[in-house]
């Protein structure tokens, strides 16, 4: 069974192939069953193989399908390598992928791009896996790359409106920018260490480096700098908000559960790395705790439902960055697995939301659907809760242990955590209580069908329920340090428990009973100007735009006319008066003719006569 | 002269002898179909009795004439060539008014003067061979003698013509001064025993080479050239491209080999800087025209360039190489003019010459195998791989390289590079959507013999360009007989 | 015999080559042109037959045959086509046969 490890991967990538040469001719009831049905029998071998690989003691386990390229004593070859923590993103890959592909079958029935959806989905998720399952640097490269293109394609689905491509585009380039930090880290890895195979590299790199050298520095932070683009961390972060342009299940999928956790994925997979440049792990840390912090307080102000959970996804991920700045790994991944549940079940019912209410966005223009759409009412709740990190549910369990290890490292890191989870509080209640409570605005148009449902129960099970399992990650990593003191432990947890309640307090006082209002909160004049800082993300979109954008633009509208163009161009301009001086001389008079073959032989005479 | 001399001279005697049957033959039926099936035999005879001639080799019939396997082999091309032309002119004349009989003759007595002069071993036998090949292409060129442009051409053709035999004849009389000699192994064993170079006898040679730099449309004596290829009938033009220009260029190089001339190094810096402006002129007055002959015409006067490149090598590297590359190069040039200028003259009609390069617009939907088969050799001349033209590219950069010709390859490859411009324009144009065509042509009827020809051409130009080495072996082994 | 000296001989014959080349060229009249064009051939001829006497050989004299035979063709030849280019241009002159160019 861990043979079939090279077929994970494969499946969707056929079922990609399949809908991209076919996928025209077929109809939409088969298109859905080679989309979702691929990502559902990978899903299946996942499984098994997890049974097995656990079975196993959990031995990690490597296998070669082929070999890519080999050059002089470099060799590259296609291998998987599964351990508990590839092991874990296999399940959140394949798993929620599959349950997100079911619901987008539901999701996009009207759509005439149907086959093409499935195709890029198929795509994204076989890059993925091959993301995760690389056992040399160059294979993972190669899927980092692969979901880029996944995402690039899936966030301007609907090309005919320009501002989706603008936004697909935009993803890209700001990814690309931390992708070519991490291929400068790859470079620097691979020639210093004389090896791209990961496990190897990582003892060599443990053995000969000291930790603080400079080596290490550098190549961890370059790494740190691939992650942070395909996370959207600071100062990357600026493309999340706007890719939610795509259609929602790509939301949830790519930018709730899968693509934006590989920047935490491959830092954990290079963690003993980390572990030898301590200034990059705090740097890792800080980035963390300071995005979860601007992204917090933007997705206070927001408006459009999808911006407030992309706002929060940021934040998250700024948990689990500051999670792994702790060394607190294996908190890391397990909160990489239940956001996953959570926030793919937020997405998936804002998508209900969405389709259901007349492709509305805006969460002011929403109210009272709590009794119009009960399913989708309680999955929110249920998200939100694990969201907020309420108690009992896997958010909870996930969270705090963060905020207990980040604790242990730093009190500083630890508030600001804590703050984070206050504004999480509030932002996701009050997502809830302007949308489902109060007074209902419209009608709803329809409710969603079985497709989309189902998961959306499933997910919600998860979400509740996911914190119960015991993902034995100690394995891979090295376990962290005992919590602490006990009176200590007692005080801080306590507080870490209660500041979501709290902002939970704070929510209902604004939204829900109406006693305190934001209205009148905003139009103060120094609040007012902060809500519109927050709104904008914290005036980071444009800053990029002034410092950034502007000046590319008007250099290149100022070499419209390419100035290399131009050796080309003087080229066939000086070729053209050439021809036009010497057709000059074919006057068409014989006598003409004549003349030059007296003058040509009276030349070469002198040439012959004088050399 | 014994038998075995005349058994040498079989082929020329043959083609003599098909000369006077196809006069007769006119005399008795003036019947275009009679006459060209005469001459078509007369040819294929005389390609026949060249194995006659083979056991003889290397043969000196009298002081005029050496021939030898290199000259036997050369003979044995441009009579094919003269074939495939006789076939083009068939499918092109036959449908004209007029009496067209005499074309059949005159091109026999063409290649009569060109197969003399790939022979010739003196200088009468050059003079002689050169102008009865002129004369000959003097009357041909101007065929279709009631229109003004084969006139133009025609009567510019003569004068010019006349003017550079004036040369070369006063070139010949400068060295027989000097010399006393008027055979070439003579001549060479002057030069070889002369101290210092004579001034008179270099003199001599730069104003030969000025002669033949005429027939070859060579730089600065190249004016002609697009006027006579454009008015003369296609295959006429055939003929004066191929026949003509490779008699001549074999003459010259058996001519500067047999007197051992590349010793004498002010020559080569004179052919040094003819090459280079050969090439590119050539190619530069090439590049606007929009008359397809035209600009054939001077794509030909950079190809001579080129090939004077190779020639110019002989001066540092064994003549061997020299020859191999210059005799590969003038197969495949051969091959591919003819298919070119087969293409024009089977696209004309009685009406009108298929000159202008309206006539090609749109040619791949309405002709498709005929603009494939232009395309070919348009790729041919550019020197793509697959043709031959490739080859015969490579083993002139071969020449050059070994010889250290760098300004020269330089040259060559900027005119190669402009080269590419215009002959795939002329395919761009052919096709373009046929809504645009300027001109439709009318589909003449079954010019079959001509296709024929074409397809030969064309397989021909592939095999070569895929298999050289049969051809190369076949030069190799005549070209170690060239004293 | 002492005889007159090779030089003078070559010098004559480049003298008439020249005089012909000149006629060639600035003369208009196709007729002209062929005469002066025979007369650079015939210079030839004397140019041979100088070299040819000096050398005491008689094949100065036998080219001096075949240049004037070759000569007499070319020139019927351009005689034939200038009759033609008058019925058709009714002009002899050189300068008027010039519609291809460039």
């Amino acid at each position: 069974m861990l043979g079939l490890l090279g077929w994970v991967p494969l499946i969707p990538l056929m079922g990609f192939l399949i809908l991209v040469m076919a996928g025209d001719q077929l109809s939409r009831l088969i298109i859905s069953w080679v989309g979702a049905g691929s990502v559902a029998v990978s899903a299946l071998l996942a499984t098994l193989i997890g049974f097995e690989f656990l079975d196993g003691d959990m031995q990690p386990y490597r296998h070669i399908v082929g070999s890519w390229m080999t050059i002089d004593d470099l060799s590259v070859p296609f291998g998987f390598y599964l351990d508990a923590l590839s092991m874990t993103m296999l399940f959140v890959v394949t798993g929620v992928g599959f349950l997100i592909h079911v619901y987008s079958a539901g999701f996009m029935e009207d759509d005439p791009g149907y086959a093409r959806f499935f195709a890029y989905m198929n795509l994204f998720v076989s890059a993925m896996l091959v993301l995760v399952l690389a056992d040399n640097l160059v294979l993972l490269y190669l899927g980092w790359e692969g979901v880029g293109l996944g995402s690039y394609l899936l966030i301007g689905f609907w090309y005919d409106e320009p501002n989706n491509g603008y936004a697909a585009r935009k993803a890209f380039v700001m990814t690309r920018i931390g992708d070519t930090a991490m291929a400068l880290g790859l470079f620097l890895l691979f020639t210093q260490l004389h090896t791209l195979d990961i496990q190897s590299l990582l003892s060599l790199a443990s053995s000969q480096w000291a930790p603080g050298a400079v080596l290490p520095v550098a190549s961890a932070a370059l790494l740190l700098g691939g992650a942070v683009g395909k996370s959207a961390q600071l100062p990357l972060q600026t493309w999340l908000p706007d890719a939610m342009a795509g259609p929602t299940p790509v939301s949830a999928l790519i930018h709730a559960a899968t693509m934006v956790t590989a920047g935490v994925y491959l830092i954990a997979r290079t963690h003993p790395l980390f572990l030898l440049a301590p200034t990059v792990q705090l740097a890792v840390a800080v980035i963390g705790a300071l995005t979860l912090l601007v992204a917090g307080c933007s997705a206070l102000v927001q408006t459009d439902i999808k911006r407030i959970l992309a706002y929060s996804t940021i934040s998250q991920i700024g948990y689990m960055f500051l999670a792994l700045g702790v060394g607190a790994w294996s908190a890391a991944i397990f909160h990489l697995l239940t956001h996953a549940f959570f926030k793919a079940l937020l997405f998936l019912a804002a998508g209900s939301v969405i389709s259901c209410f007349h492709h509305e966005h805006n969460i002011f223009k929403m109210g009272g659907l709590r009794k119009a759409m009960p399913l989708t009412f309680w999955s929110f709740m249920i998200g939100s809760a694990a969201l907020a990190a309420l108690p009992l549910t896997s958010g909870y369990y996930s969270k705090h242990e963060i905020l207990l290890a980040a604790f242990d490292a730093s009190p500083v890191l630890w508030a600001v955590g804590l703050l984070g989870a206050l504004i999480t509080g509030i932002y996701s209640f009050r997502l809830i209580f302007v949308v489902f409570f109060g007074a209902q605005s419209q009608t709803v148009e329809k409710k969603p069908g079985w497709l989309m449902s189902v998961p959306l129960l499933l997910l919600a099970g998860l979400a509740l329920f996911g914190g119960m399992l015991q993902i034995p990650l100690n394995s891979v990593f090295p376990v962290l340090i005992d919590q602490g003191n006990d009176h200590t432990f007692n005080l801080v947890s306590v507080i870490t428990v209660a500041s979501p309640i709290i902002g939970l307090l704070i929510a209902v006082l604004f939204y829900l009973t109406g006693t305190f209002s934001a209205q009148r909160l905003s139009d103060g004049g120094l609040a007012g100007t902060l809500r519109q800082f927050f709104l904008s993300g914290w005036g980071m979109d444009a800053l990029y735009e002034t410092l950034l954008v502007r000046p590319f633009i008007t250099l290149s509208t100022m070499n419209k006319n390419d100035v290399v163009d131009g050796l080309y161009v003087g080229v066939a301009w000086l070729v053209r008066g050439l021809h036009r001086m010497a057709s000059a001389t074919q006057t068409g008079r014989v006598r003409w003719y004549g003349a030059s073959m007296v003058f040509g032989a009276v030349f070469i005479i002198a040439i012959g006569l004088l050399s | 002269m014994n038998a075995d001399q005349l058994a040498a001279l079989a082929p020329i005697i043959t083609i003599t002898g098909a000369a006077i049957a196809v006069m007769l033959a006119i005399a008795i039926r003036r019947n275009f179909l009679l006459a060209s099936g005469v001459a078509a035999g007369g040819i294929l005879l005389s390609m026949l009795a060249l194995g006659l001639a083979w056991p003889q080799s290397p043969a000196q019939v009298t002081l005029l004439m050496l021939l030898d396997d290199y000259a036997l082999f050369t003979m044995a091309l441009l009579l094919v060539t003269g074939l495939a032309v006789l076939g083009f002119c068939y499918d092109y004349f036959k449908d004209r008014e007029g009496e067209n009989e005499e074309l059949i003759l005159l091109l026999l007595t063409a290649l009569l003067g060109a197969t003399v002069l790939v022979a010739s071993s003196h200088f009468a036998a050059f003079f002689l061979g050169l102008e009865t090949l002129s004369i000959s292409l003097f009357a041909l060129a101007g065929y279709p003698i009631n229109r003004a442009r084969p006139l133009e051409a025609a009567i510019k053709y003569l004068i010019l013509s006349g003017v550079s035999s004036a040369f070369l004849l006063m070139g010949m009389a400068l060295i027989y001064a000097q010399s006393g000699e008027l055979g070439f192994s003579g001549i060479g064993h002057f030069i070889a025993n002369q101290p210092v170079m004579n001034t008179v006898v270099l003199g001599g040679v730069i104003l030969i080479v000025a002669g033949l730099g005429f027939k070859l449309s060579l730089v600065p004596f190249h004016l002609w050239t697009p006027d006579v290829y454009e008015g003369a009938p296609a295959p006429i033009t055939a003929f004066i491209a191929t026949v003509s220009k490779g008699a001549v260029f074999i003459l010259l190089l058996r001519f500067f080999i047999s007197t051992d001339s590349y010793g004498y190094n002010p020559l080569l810096s004179v052919f040094s800087v003819i090459a280079m402006l050969s090439i590119l002129g050539g190619n530069v007055l090439a590049l606007l025209q929009t008359n397809v002959k035209r600009m054939l015409a001077y794509s030909s006067i950079a190809h001579m360039g080129y090939l004077l490149v190779a020639f110019i090598a002989g001066g540092s590297i064994a003549p061997g190489l020299v020859i191999e590359a210059v005799t590969f190069y003038i197969v495949a040039y051969f091959i591919t003019t003819t298919g070119a200028f087969g293409v024009v003259s089977v696209l004309s009609t009685p009406q009108t010459e298929a000159g202008d390069i309206g006539f090609y617009r749109g040619l791949f939907w309405r002709r498709p195998l005929l603009a494939g088969t232009f395309t070919l050799m348009l790729l041919s001349l550019a020197g793509i791989p697959v043709t031959a033209g490739f080859i015969g590219k490579f083993y002139i950069f071969t020449s050059g390289a070994d010889g250290r010709l760098w300004g020269l390859l330089a040259a060559v490859i900027a005119g190669s590079g402009l080269g590419l411009y215009y002959y795939i324009k002329i395919v761009v144009v052919m096709s373009m959507n046929e809504e645009a065509t300027v001109r439709k042509a009318e589909e003449s009827s079954g010019a079959r013999i001509s296709s024929a020809t074409l397809a030969v051409l064309s397989l021909l130009l592939i095999w070569f360009g895929l298999f050289p080495d049969h051809l190369v072996s076949i030069i190799q082994s005549v070209s170690n007989t060239v004293r | 015999m002492s005889g007159i000296p090779v030089e003078l001989g070559l010098l004559l014959s480049l003298v008439l080559f020249v005089l012909g080349l000149i006629g060639v060229l600035v003369r208009r009249n196709l007729i002209m042109i062929l005469m002066s064009l025979e007369v650079m051939l015939n210079a030839t001829g004397l140019a041979f037959i100088v070299a040819g006497s000096r050398w005491g050989q008689a094949d100065g004299q036998i080219m001096f045959l075949l240049i004037l035979t070759l000569a007499a063709a070319e020139v019927g030849v351009g005689l034939g086509l200038a009759l033609q280019i008058f019925h058709r241009f009714q002009t002899l002159d050189a300068d008027s046969v010039n519609e291809m160019r460039g």
